[in-house]
This record gives structure tokens, C-alpha cells and sequence, in this order.
């Protein structure tokens, strides 16, 4: 049992984005009798002392926000019994913004209480000094964020994600996000670039399956920000760029592209940095040629654990930071990997640490839904987009007829939509799916590799057949984890059962299950998955919960992640927007969409099918 | 290329050398396993005011290993200083910890000898083996030219003030053993 002060004390914990009040036994009483703020409940690590040395210790702690910490402390009643911590958080509290002497002076005061957290190892706190930065970079980050008007409300690691990002710049290098997927790491960019208001614009570099989702988030959680899409064969930059300006380019565009290599960039982006893991490869040199103020990659892979990837990735981000590649080589990469060296890793772990920020969802778990949805916009390919427009064009010349006929006529016209915007090869029938034919299937096999390289489990649902037996096909080869399951109504009870056996219990089973809706409604207990991913949509939310709910239990430790992946401009995202506005026909919102439908006028049904990529790119 | 196993840099490579000389009369039969033993973590080294200390446990068996290593003189310390800091303003980009293969080139060319050679080198084993310098001191020294080339700059800062065989510590963070206990909630 540790021993506690008995006194009241209180550490800013960057991670939280929080003040901790600890060191009391009866602690919500005694921060309430202060006049502070109760925050949350929580266990941090810091340093006690404990019998005449120090020690590492989990400390039960209630963890104040800022916004509602600082008033407080200022406000507190100097005559009373608090600890000296206590004090000199007050005094940080008073202290001006710019008053870079006076919070000199307050370093040199600060108690080790105050600034007692503990790096990973458990081995050292963080110096006074430099938790004052991040405190003065957590307030500046709070205060631009309310400026701005941030169409979202952000967890506190993410408003320390976006602190530790906003550092960069100003530290005149940049660095790497590289939160585990599903913990935000599109909205923590998006609030850095959203905060700056340069004269320069700002470039964001994503795979082209990405760059419709980009706009979208952009849209949605800073709608101020003026943004350009700059791809496809008709693409321009302007000669004069509002501030802050967000340019979103895909990694092909990147490759050779001499106007973004003309431009200086203030913040750049690089969404799935994966692409630029081999130093070799053309859009990895033409990211360290841009120009920029700082360069800032995002990946959800753990690549710290790759070191070739992880120099690659640094070198555009922070470049020289680990030297040349040989040296890399000589210094880290052969002592770590040949044997195991531990002074090499521990060197190379002191070098990255301060330029790479992972959280895994297990270290913010307590911050996490058990459940969180998230919508992932797709783009089509040319291929998708020339035969939606042939399907459409081709229906409405037809003609749809009427009653009974139009029902059929209709239904059968969604469908090919729908196969279209999921593969070109379910829709032709020309398998196996090949890459690069269906935005919607690159970014699912992206977000499968990321899954599966976290050791994670994830579910995916389809409503078809052909459908789960293209992405069966591809996923063995591409995730190179053995052939991938497919769980449909064509198989026996007892297959079956095998198959969700073995993805419950067996360590060895390919860590994805594709499952068709129809077939694994009921009763499946899937309950190992972590990720649930709706590759098409069955436009009726009850079912598609019901199938989310395989993988649910209540009581669960893990926060499940559910995506539902959508092809922008098509009847898949305007269906997608109508459900979730709940505005549109009510019929389509809250009943059966597809007879919806059919008994729409022409005009009607043109409206929600035509590709609308106006909107959209 | 895969880099070498033991003086993968000019730095490590110039310890390298001196395990090497023992070799110049004709096979020593005991570099294998001396590098075996390196290799396989059974060298633990610390540095301690002028001379390397090491345990080397082989078959369970430990043996302590001392080896002097006499700083440089005042004026080889002055003049390697300036040669540093000349190189290090002409290689921007280096990674904390390194220094630029240059250094080493104009280190010979000022006769300035970052190792120790065989026949300048005290060292002292308690173990029974008649053999000088036996395994373990050689299993030493192949360590050191591992530690030295994951950190080159170890090799200046063996012959400056050889105390520390880890970095400098980071300004950022306090280790625990620096934090006074006493005064830790306020003097």
C-alpha cells in the first residue's frame, strides 16, 4: 500500500489534458471542500516517495479538465490546507500567457510532487520545465480550439493529440501520429490544421480512396475551413489561397506533380504513411521535397516495432533525425534485430519517443464508447464511375414501367448500384477483385491490414455472396494470414459452428471472418471481435445492429469500433445522409427503402440515383 | 548491406583492431568464442574513471575483467575537440549519439587513437587461464566495440572522462534516483 501525503496535491497530466487531485484518502470530499472541480475518476502513474526512496506507484486520481481546473485554482482560498503542488499549479493558473520569465521562475519552485508523472518505463518524472511547456501548449491548444469552432466534442486525449501536434510546428520539425485505429486521428489533424490560419495553404496527402472521407470530415468538424480537392486529370491549384486553406491530394498525384512541389506548404499531412515506408519509392522522395513548415504522418500500424519503416516515415518528418540509412542500419537496426540489443533499442527509444505519439484504445479505454460508429467515405474509381452512369443512363432509357414490373425493374437496378459501387467485378462477374478497380474495396483491405497488423479480430458483413467470395479471394493474399472464412447460408450447421469456433477460441484462426448479413443475424456469439465493418449496406438499421451485435456483449473491456463504408455520390451515400439527417421520404428513413423506392416518379428516383460527385469531390 | 556484426562503423571497427592484432601471428583460436560470448549477452560492462569493468559469466561461471583506459592527454583532448567540432559543423544531419566517419580520417591524420592497441593495453582477469589476453577480456572488448558502434560518440567520450557509458540524460526528463525523497511535497 502506498503511502499518501495526507495533503491534497495536484500534477497536470498531459495525456489527460487534466489536472489530477491526489493524496488524500477521503479524496472527492476534500476536492469538493476546496471549491474544486470533481472531474473524473482515474489511476495515473506517478513517483511517491516510499519508506526514503522513490518508487513507481498507481495512484487513484480525479481528473479535472482545464477549462474547469483553472478557474478553480485561482479561485481557491489561500489560506487553505492544501499541499505546496497544489499552490504552484494556482500560480501557473495566474500566470500570463506570454510570461515566459515568470513561468522560468515557477520551474525552479515547483515541488516533485507537482510534476510526478512518470515515463513509460517507470524510471524518471517529467522535468519541471518541460511539463510547463505542455501545460502553456495544452491552454494555447484549449484556446484556439474554442476560437475556431470545432464541430466536435473532443475526448482529452485527443486535445492532447492536437496540443502535441500544434507543438510541432514551432519546434521546427515534425513528427508522427500514430494512434491505433478508431481513436481519431483524421479529427486530431484536422483541428491542427483547422487552428492554423496561415497565409500558407496547408497540403493533406491521402490514398485516393481516402480523399472523398477527407472532404467529408472537413466539412463536418471545421466547415469554416476552405478546402480544394486536387486530383483527377483536370486538377488545378490557385494562384492565391484564403488562410488556412486545406489542399487534399492523393499519394499518385504526389508522385509528379510540379505545382505541389512549387508551393510552400505550411502543415502537410500524410494520411496512411504506410505509403511512404520505402525511402526508394517516388512519393516517398517527392513527400521529403515539398516544401513545408512541418510534416506530419499518420499511421495506425505500430511501426515502431519496423524499423525500416519507422526511418523511412521519420526521414520525411523529421529528416536527419536518425541519421543516414546506413548508419541506421549500423547503429539500431542490426544490433536491435541481429541481437536483440537492449542499450541500441533503449537509444533508438529515447531518439523517437519525443517525435511519435501512439495511444492504443487499452490506454484511453476509459475515455471510450462501448461502441463507436464510424462512417467511411469512398471514392469511386473512373471505372466505377463510368458504369453507375451506364447503369443509370441505360435503366431510365429502358424504362421502368410501372407497378408490379417497376418493382422488379427498380430492385434490380439498386442492385447492379450497389454491386458497382462494391466491386466492378461482382457487378461484371470478371473475379477475382483486383486492387484498384473499387475505392470501397482498397480502403477495406487498407483498414483490414491495420487490423490484423494490431492483432486484432474484426467481423465483416456483406449482403452478398459473390460478394464475400471476391473479398475471401483477395484478403488471403493480401493479409497474408491464410485463406479468410466465409460464414453464408450455403454451408452446414456445423461448418458453421466451426467457423465461429475457431474465430472465438483458436489462436491460430485467420483473425477475419466475413459473414453474409442474411446468414449471421442470429444467435452467432462472435464476441472476440474488437471491429465490425459493413461493407454494403442492407438500408435498415435494426438488422444491421442485430449483426454489430455479434461482436457485442455488454460488460465488454474493449471498446468495439463499427465502420460502415460508403461510396460517395452514389445511392449508397445519399441513402446513407438521408438516414442519418432522418430527413427525406419517411419511408426510406424508417421502413422498407428499397419498396420505397419503386414507388417513386421517375424524377423522384433519378434524383436519389444519379451520381452527384459535385457534391462530393 | 548488412552491416558487420562487430565494428560496423570506423568507431566500433577501431576496438575491432585490437582484438584483431592477436591474430597477426597466426590464428587465435579463441576470437570465435570470445565473439560467441559477446554475441550472446554474457558481457555485462561498466565504466568507472579511467577503466573498464566487466562481468563475463560463461557456462554460469562469472569472471570479472578490468581493462585501463587512460584518458588522452590534455592537448590530444584539445586537439580532438577542435577536429569534432570542425566535423560536426560540416555533417548536419546526424542522429544524436553519432559522429561522422570524416572525424575518424582526420583522427589518423593527426595520429589521434581513438582505441587502445594490443601492446598498450593493461588488462586483468581473475580467472586461471594462462592465456593474456584471455576470452573474457577479449569477449570485453568485442562488447565494447558493439556499445561503441550502436553510439559513437562513446568512443571520444571513453578517452575524455570515461565515467558514463550510457548518453546524457534528457534535460526533460528527472531519473527517480535524482529525486530527493525529503523535499518531494515541498521543503
Amino acid at each position: 500500500m502506498t503511502e499518501l501525503p495526507g495533503t491534497l496535491q495536484a500534477t497536470f497530466v498531459p495525456a489527460e489534458d487534466a489536472i489530477a487531485w491526489w493524496g488524500v484518502e477521503q479524496l472527492t470530499e476534500t476536492v469538493r471542500e476546496h471549491g474544486l472541480p470533481e472531474g473524473r475518476p482515474g489511476v495515473c502513474r506517478l513517483a511517491l516517495p516510499e519508506a526514503g526512496r522513490m518508487t513507481a506507484a498507481s495512484v487513484p486520481v480525479l481528473l479535472a479538465e482545464l477549462d474547469a481546473a483553472l478557474p478553480a485554482l485561482r479561485a481557491l482560498d489561500p489560506r487553505a490546507t492544501v499541499g505546496e503542488s497544489v499552490r504552484v499549479w494556482r500560480d501557473a493558473a495566474e500566470l500570463p500567457e506570454g510570461d515566459d520569465e515568470g513561468y522560468a521562475t515557477l520551474s525552479t519552485r515547483m515541488p516533485a510532487a507537482a510534476h510526478a508523472v512518470l515515463n513509460s518505463e517507470g524510471t524518471a518524472i517529467t522535468a519541471a520545465p518541460a511539463l510547463l511547456t505542455q501545460f502553456r501548449q495544452a491552454m494555447t491548444t484549449r484556446a484556439a480550439l474554442h476560437r475556431t469552432a470545432i464541430q466536435a466534442e473532443l475526448r482529452p486525449y485527443q486535445v492532447h493529440g492536437v496540443a502535441w501536434l500544434s507543438a510541432r510546428p514551432g519546434l521546427g520539425h515534425g513528427g508522427v501520429l500514430a494512434d491505433e485505429m478508431g481513436l481519431g486521428k483524421t479529427l486530431q489533424a484536422i483541428c491542427l490544421l483547422a487552428t492554423r490560419r496561415s497565409a500558407e495553404p496547408h497540403l493533406v496527402v491521402c490514398p485516393t480512396s481516402l480523399i472523398g472521407n477527407w472532404r467529408r470530415e472537413l466539412a463536418r468538424f471545421s466547415p469554416a475551413t476552405p478546402t480544394i480537392s486536387y486530383h483527377g486529370a483536370g486538377r488545378q491549384l490557385p494562384d492565391a489561397y484564403q488562410p488556412g486553406t486545406v489542399v487534399i491530394t492523393s499519394y499518385p498525384v504526389l508522385r509528379r506533380d510540379e505545382p505541389l512541389m512549387k508551393t510552400d506548404w505550411d502543415v502537410v499531412v500524410f494520411d496512411e504513411a504506410q505509403q511512404i515506408k520505402n525511402p526508394e519509392a517516388l512519393a516517398s522522395r517527392a513527400a521529403s521535397a515539398l516544401s513545408a513548415r512541418s510534416r506530419i504522418a499518420m499511421t495506425g500500424t505500430p511501426v515502431e516495432n519496423r524499423l525500416d519503416e519507422l526511418w523511412s516515415i521519420l526521414n520525411v518528418t523529421n529528416p536527419g533525425l536518425l541519421g543516414s540509412r546506413a548508419r541506421f542500419r549500423q547503429r539500431f537496426v542490426a544490433p536491435i534485430e541481429q541481437r536483440r540489443s537492449a542499450t541500441a533499442a533503449a537509444a533508438l527509444n529515447a531518439i523517437v519517443q519525443p517525435h511519435l505519439l501512439r495511444r492504443t484504445k487499452a490506454e484511453v479505454a476509459a475515455e471510450l464508447p462501448p461502441k463507436q460508429y464510424s462512417t467511411m467515405v469512398c471514392t469511386l474509381t473512373d471505372e466505377q464511375a463510368r458504369l453507375y452512369r451506364e447503369a443509370v443512363d441505360r435503366a431510365f432509357s429502358d424504362g421502368l414501367g410501372a407497378g408490379i414490373e417497376r418493382s422488379g425493374r427498380v430492385l434490380a437496378l439498386l442492385t447492379a448500384l450497389k454491386q458497382i459501387c462494391n466491386h466492378p467485378a461482382q457487378f461484371l462477374r470478371d473475379g477475382p477483385a483486383q486492387p484498384g478497380r473499387s475505392g470501397k474495396f482498397d480502403r477495406a483491405t487498407e483498414m483490414l491490414a491495420e487490423i490484423v497488423d494490431e492483432n486484432d479480430r474484426a467481423l465483416v458483413f456483406t449482403q452478398y455472396r459473390a460478394m464475400g467470395e471476391l473479398l475471401s479471394g483477395h484478403l488471403a493474399d493480401s493479409l497474408g494470414v491464410g485463406p479468410i472464412p466465409f460464414l453464408h447460408g450455403g454451408l452446414s450447421a456445423a461448418q458453421r459452428d466451426r467457423l465461429v469456433h475457431a474465430f472465438q477460441e483458436d489462436d491460430d484462426a485467420p483473425p477475419v471472418l466475413l459473414l453474409s448479413l442474411r446468414a449471421a443475424g442470429f444467435g452467432l456469439n462472435l464476441t472476440r471481435a474488437t471491429h465490425v465493418m459493413h461493407y454494403d449496406r442492407w438500408w435498415n438499421p435494426a438488422v444491421e445492429e442485430q449483426a454489430t451485435d455479434r461482436a457485442h456483449r455488454l460488460g465488454q473491456q474493449r471498446t468495439l469500433n463499427v465502420y460502415t463504408l460508403v461510396t460517395g455520390g452514389t445511392i449508397e451515400d445519399h441513402i446513407a445522409q438521408m438516414h442519418d439527417s432522418k430527413r427525406g421520404l419517411a419511408e426510406i428513413v424508417s421502413g422498407d427503402t428499397e419498396a420505397a423506392l419503386a414507388k417513386l416518379s421517375d424524377d423522384e428516383l433519378h434524383a436519389v440515383l444519379d451520381l452527384d460527385l459535385g457534391a462530393f469531390n | 548491406m548488412i552491416p558487420a556484426e562487430f565494428g560496423a562503423t570506423p568507431w566500433g571497427r577501431a576496438w575491432v583492431r585490437t582484438v584483431a592484432s592477436t591474430a597477426s601471428a597466426g590464428p587465435n583460436a579463441l576470437l570465435p568464442k570470445a565473439r560467441s560470448l559477446a554475441r550472446n549477452h554474457a558481457v555485462t560492462v561498466t565504466a568507472d574513471g579511467g577503466h573498464l569493468e566487466a562481468d563475463v559469466v560463461v557456462s554460469g561461471v562469472g569472471n570479472h575483467v578490468r581493462i585501463e583506459l587512460p584518458p588522452w592527454p590534455a592537448e590530444t583532448q584539445a586537439e580532438a575537440k577542435r577536429l569534432i567540432a570542425k566535423a560536426m559543423a560540416d555533417n548536419s544531419g546526424l542522429a544524436p549519439g553519432d559522429l561522422p566517419d570524416t572525424l575518424d580520417a582526420d583522427f589518423r591524420h593527426h595520429g589521434i587513437s581513438v582505441g587502445i592497441g594490443l601492446d598498450d593495453l593493461v588488462s586483468e582477469c581473475n580467472c586461471r587461464s594462462r592465456r593474456r589476453p584471455c576470452v573474457h577480456v577479449l569477449a570485453t572488448i568485442y562488447t565494447l566495440s558493439q556499445l561503441v558502434d550502436e553510439r559513437p560518440e562513446l568512443a571520444i567520450d571513453l578517452r575524455m572522462s570515461p565515467t558514463e557509458l550510457a548518453p546524457p540524460p534528457d534535460p526533460n526528463w528527472v531519473p527517480l534516483t535524482d529525486v530527493d525523497p525529503a523535499t518531494f511535497y515541498g521543503g
